[in-house]
């Protein structure tokens, strides 16, 4: 039965697209639910992420990667990308967001907003080393072939239409016990507990004694992260990296994380799931020219429906 | 004569305006490219070919000191070009009187606003890159194109390139005579691309191939794998691209073959370029993947064209792009004219680039006809070895009338 | 509180006498016509974000349909061809209908939810626009467009002055028009909204219908906006020319100039799209004069550092100035 084959494939496709999009997500919501900033900078700090693990493979050398040295060198990526992104994370609330803590929230967005175009620069400059994996900096804006560590073999057998790879596994492998351990992180450590405080209430947390200023410090090092172990993820499956990905990431990201209800973590998740699929939907079975178009009209159609989202709860809004 | 320093004052002044530079013996050229965001890579390459030509003239003609300067078309908020940075720079060209060439634009959508402002003022444009048909064409676009673009009556804009009227049929007859029986069409629903891509299926359906699908692509999307797999599921054994390296060309390689699409993959012009290699990965088109492209590859080129490749090795230590070729024929055209031309104003130039006939150019020998259009109609066709871009053949219309091929 | 207070006047004023000492043409008359243009734009944000308190990173989108409403009624591709000045006014009332439609279903929505509608609002249309082609021509921009006429007198595009003072016109008819409003019943339920929804509910204002109203007002400035835009580019450019960078760039002009404050707003249009097309070109011209660039390296052209420096220059002026340049109570009259 073909059209079920199709049907299954897609259903994988979306699937592992949506959890690459929900770590990203994580990152937003994290960030809005304690300061709320929709922070612009994030889809660029995950760019950001990526260009840093193809300049490790650079470094490490581009031979034939097979095996334990392939698998040796994706957690060597993981880890330092989301080091990297962490802390630069960090270091950006520290420059650009923290001396804005009692100014309007918007004064907050156009900080973040010239973060972003900032980072973007760096991209731009970035792709351009002289490396072989940048084509020797000659070509610093084109997209990137980020190569293909993990293997694209059927798991399924090759005679199978529906394909399932070990790329396909990387994605669920990487992402699921992030999220388990995130959840952990907040719910039952004495962090998390800080960062939900500061979250309903900053004022009230001081009092408390809670140094909110770590607090916040901690979820933009957690979120920045994520978006570091997202940008290695992202690489491997999609291969290719530009110093403009960071847009649509960035923009698929918030909407799921507003899908889900802003500042609810499963939310996130879910938000992203269902842009996930929806993308691959309406890719295979309508055109691919109106996909963006169905997916906002969805993410309109389910705000009127539900104010805050799928999994959000009726807050009043803080303003 | 020290008595008279206000004259003096006076004359320093005149000597710092640019009105003056023009008497004094300085013929400035500006291109207006997109220079900052994604297509910086291929208009660096257009700059460089224009910088050679300079160079090789010793950057004087007739007495006359060249000057160049490359502007930017694109703005930082767009990442591309700008529609107001390119009214502005064709502004900025207009009022500047020792400008007497404008080597632009690289998107057919900037031309179409920069080309009636500079046909008013009488200054001569030349174009390394666009290809929309309507700029130039009667009949090929709207029905008020070209004649809104030549609100003077008179002729200002060449190009250098074949338009994709000519292009889309050479790559639909490379599929046809490969045997392929049913062809899927994506396109970045660009000026561009959109264009390439529609001429790509008229013509494919008059040689009696099956189009199995035909559509834009998001080229701001992180993968294309749904639509791939949908290629691969409607079981055509070809797919045309009709996009370029920035509009995600390279993405949409690599997700057909990652999705275990092995039929042949063909692009246009808008790909060739080692960026196009390096986004989509060498493995991914080895074989069984085409470019077409107006003119001969550099490496194909003889006599003036084998000059060019060798001068702009030693020049900036890289192998010329396609693109190149194209920036430095625009250049060399327009010196050329310069050098004609029996007084060195804008309308003599525009009179002289018009006059242009069995130009020996890098491109072989060709001359402008009355759309401003290149006689040049030698396309071909190359593949993708070792990550190299392999000439496979020549294709297309044998010259028009007028002028010979090498 | 006057209609016009100090600042405002003085801003007019200095703009208006401008162009009488820089020549009839050059970079001076591109920048500050699209300053004017990015003006309208940023008042009508001013109303939904700065009175209202309604957060719109859709603007681009009521641009866009600005320019290709007024386009499709006056371009000659098209049956209509109504004329400049009909063109205006119908570009307008369709602006208005325009975020009257949006704003019906979600301005329900609280705060960064309606932020996204309103996003995703900029991301339909320009795919409406991109995909629609047998209406909108797609990526091709529709033109040419008609010019201004007074009378038997026709306004050329290269009549740089001319259409400096024209579009310095449109801005001080919607900064009377915007003054108006905030003074009216509707301008002091938006600031009342803006400050608390619930007791503002609680005086007996309607929140749907005092949202609406800021709303469409915002929506057709900016769509008036578009609309010169196109006119003065004598094309539509393509839809790209609408998207969410120049929704961000809106917000930019208010916040950095001072939420809430009409002369914030006209400053904050002179400072960013001043540093886009005037600042950052010079700055790249003298770097080219210099010798700077042409190089293969990328750090060498100084177009490459655009992004960079105008970001920080974002996150410098709301460090400095975190309640914009000139905030409402420093513009004497409102807030």
């Amino acid at each position: 039965m073909e059209w079920v084959d199709f049907f299954l494939q897609q259903l994988i496709t979306g699937l592992s697209n949506g959890m690459i999009i929900a770590l990203i997500a994580i990152g937003y919501t994290m960030v809005y639910g304690i300061i709320e900033l929709i922070n612009f900078a994030h889809g660029d700090l995950f760019m950001l992420g990526a260009f840093l693990a193809l300049t490790l493979l650079g470094m490490l050398g581009l031979g034939d990667w097979s095996g334990a040295s392939a698998w040796a060198a994706v957690v060597i990526m993981l880890i330092a990308s989301a080091g990297f992104c962490g802390a630069l994370n960090w270091g950006i609330d520290r420059l650009a967001y923290k001396p804005l803590r009692s100014a309007s929230k918007l004064s907050l967005l156009v900080s973040a907003i010239g973060a972003s175009f900032i980072l973007v620069n760096l991209g731009l400059f970035w792709g351009g080393l002289p490396m072989d994996v940048f084509a020797g900096g000659v070509a610093a804006a084109a997209p990137k072939d980020f190569p293909a560590l993990v293997p694209n073999t059927n798991l399924l057998g090759e005679e199978s239409l529906v394909q399932f790879t070990p790329k396909d596994v990387l994605v669920w492998v990487v992402t699921v016990p992030l999220m388990i351990g995130l959840t952990w992180i907040v719910t039952r450590t004495r962090l998390g507990k800080a960062m939900r405080a500061t979250a309903q209430n900053p004022v009230a947390a001081r009092l408390m004694g809670i140094d909110t200023d770590r607090v916040i410090g901690a979820t933009f090092l957690i979120g920045g992260a994520l978006g570091g172990f997202a940008s290695v993820i992202y690489s491997l499956y999609n291969n290719t990296i530009s110093f403009q990905m960071g847009y649509r990431a960035g923009m698929d990201a918030f909407t799921a994380a507003v899908l889900g209800g802003i500042g609810s973590m499963p939310g996130a998740v879910a938000g992203a799931l269902v842009i996930g699929l929806v993308r691959s939907m309406s890719d295979a079975y309508l055109e691919t020219r109106w996909t963006n178009t169905i997916v906002f009209g969805i993410l309109v159609l389910i705000l009127i429906f539900r104010p805050s989202g799928l999994l959000g709860s009726r807050v009043k809004e803080k303003v | 004569m020290t008595q008279n320093l206000p004259m003096l004052a006076a004359a320093l002044a005149l000597a710092f305006s640019a009105s003056a530079l023009a008497q004094s013996g300085t013929l400035k050229i500006v291109s207006s490219l997109p220079r900052t965001g994604s297509a910086n890579a291929q208009t660096g390459t257009i700059v460089n070919g224009i910088r050679m030509a300079i160079a090789e003239v010793g950057g004087k003609i007739d007495g006359y000191e060249i000057a160049y300067e490359d502007w930017d078309d694109a703005s930082p908020q767009r990442g591309n070009w700008d529609p107001t940075v390119e009214a502005q720079n064709a502004n900025k060209a207009v009022t500047d009187p020792a400008i007497v060439g404008y080597i632009g634009t690289f998107n057919s959508g900037a031309a179409k606003i920069a080309m009636p402002e500079l046909n008013k003022a009488g200054l001569v444009m030349i174009s390394p890159a666009n290809t929309y048909s309507g700029l130039t064409k009667p009949g090929m676009g709207e029905a008020n194109e070209p004649a809104i673009y030549r609100p003077s009556g008179s002729i200002n804009y060449f190009r250098v390139v074949p338009t994709d009227d000519l292009q889309g049929p050479v790559a639909a007859e490379h599929v046809a005579g490969s045997g392929a029986k049913k062809v899927f069409i994506l396109h970045d629903r660009e000026l561009y691309g959109k264009g390439i891509a529609d001429v790509f299926q008229k013509r494919a359906k008059e040689l009696g191939l099956e189009v199995a699908g035909f559509e834009g692509i998001d080229t701001k999307a992180s993968n294309y794998k749904s639509l791939c797999q949908k290629v691969k599921f409607s079981k055509a054994d070809a797919v045309f691209f009709g996009g370029t390296t920035q509009s995600n060309g390279g993405q949409v390689a690599k997700d057909l073959r990652s999705v275990g699409f092995t039929g042949m993959l063909v692009v246009p012009d808008g790909c060739r370029e080692e960026a196009f290699i390096q986004a989509a990965g060498a493995s991914n088109l080895e074989g069984n993947t085409f470019v077409t492209f107006g003119g001969l590859p550099p490496e194909q080129l003889t006599g003036r064209g084998a000059e060019f490749c060798a001068g702009y090795r030693t020049m900036f230590g890289t192998e010329p792009e396609a693109y190149a070729v194209y920036g430095y024929e625009a250049a060399r055209v327009l010196l050329d004219a310069i050098k004609r031309a029996p007084t060195k104003d804008r309308a003599a130039i525009l009179k002289a680039v018009a006059e242009t006939k069995d130009f020996d150019g890098a491109l072989g020998i060709w001359s402008f006809d009355s759309n401003g259009d290149t006689t040049n109609r030698v396309f071909s066709i190359s593949s993708v070895k070792d990550g190299k871009f392999v000439f496979e053949r020549r294709a297309g219309d044998a010259p028009a009338e007028g002028t010979k091929a090498k | 509180m006057r209609l016009l207070p100090t600042p405002i006047l003085a801003y007019f004023a200095i703009m208006a006498a401008l162009p009488l000492f820089m020549g009839t043409s050059g970079l001076f008359y591109d920048a500050f016509q699209a300053i004017f243009v990015f003006s309208l734009v940023g008042l009508g944000l001013n109303v939904v974000t700065g009175f209202t308190g309604l957060l719109n990173l859709g603007m681009a989108a009521f641009m866009a349909i600005g320019a290709y409403t007024f386009a499709i009624l006056t371009s000659d591709i098209y049956p209509f061809q109504i004329g400049f000045w009909w063109g205006i006014v119908a570009t307008v009332v369709i602006g208005a209908v325009a975020g009257f439609l949006l704003g019906a279903p979600t301005l329900g929505l609280s705060g960064d939810y309606l932020a996204i509608v309103t996003m995703g609002f900029g991301e339909i249309t320009l795919d409406v626009l991109k995909n629609l082609d047998a209406v909108t021509k797609g990526t091709q921009g529709i033109n040419p467009l008609p010019r201004p006429t007074f009378g038997s007198w026709t306004l050329e595009l290269q009549q740089e002055r001319g259409w400096y003072w024209l579009l310095l016109g449109f801005v001080l008819l919607a900064v009377l028009a915007v003054r108006r409003l905030e003074r009216s019943r509707s301008g002091r339920a938006w600031l009342s909204i803006r400050e608390d929804a619930l007791a503002s509910q609680c005086m007996g204002i309607p929140p749907k219908r005092t949202k609406m109203i800021a709303f469409s007002t915002g929506s057709a400035l900016a769509a008036l906006g578009g609309a010169l835009f196109a006119a003065l580019l004598s094309s539509t450019g393509e839809p790209a020319s609408y998207d969410f960078q120049v929704s961000i760039l809106a917000l930019c002009i208010v916040i950095v100039g001072g939420m809430g404050s009409v002369a914030g707003t006209l400053v904050g249009a002179v400072v960013m799209v001043g540093m886009n097309s005037l600042v950052l070109v010079k700055l790249a011209d003298w770097a080219g004069a210099a010798g700077v660039g042409g190089a293969s390296n990328v750090l060498a052209s100084p177009n490459n550092w655009k992004y960079l420096i105008f970001g920080l220059a974002l996150i410098l002026v709301v460090r400095l100035k975190p309640d914009g340049l000139l905030p409402p109570r420093l513009e004497g009259g409102s807030g």
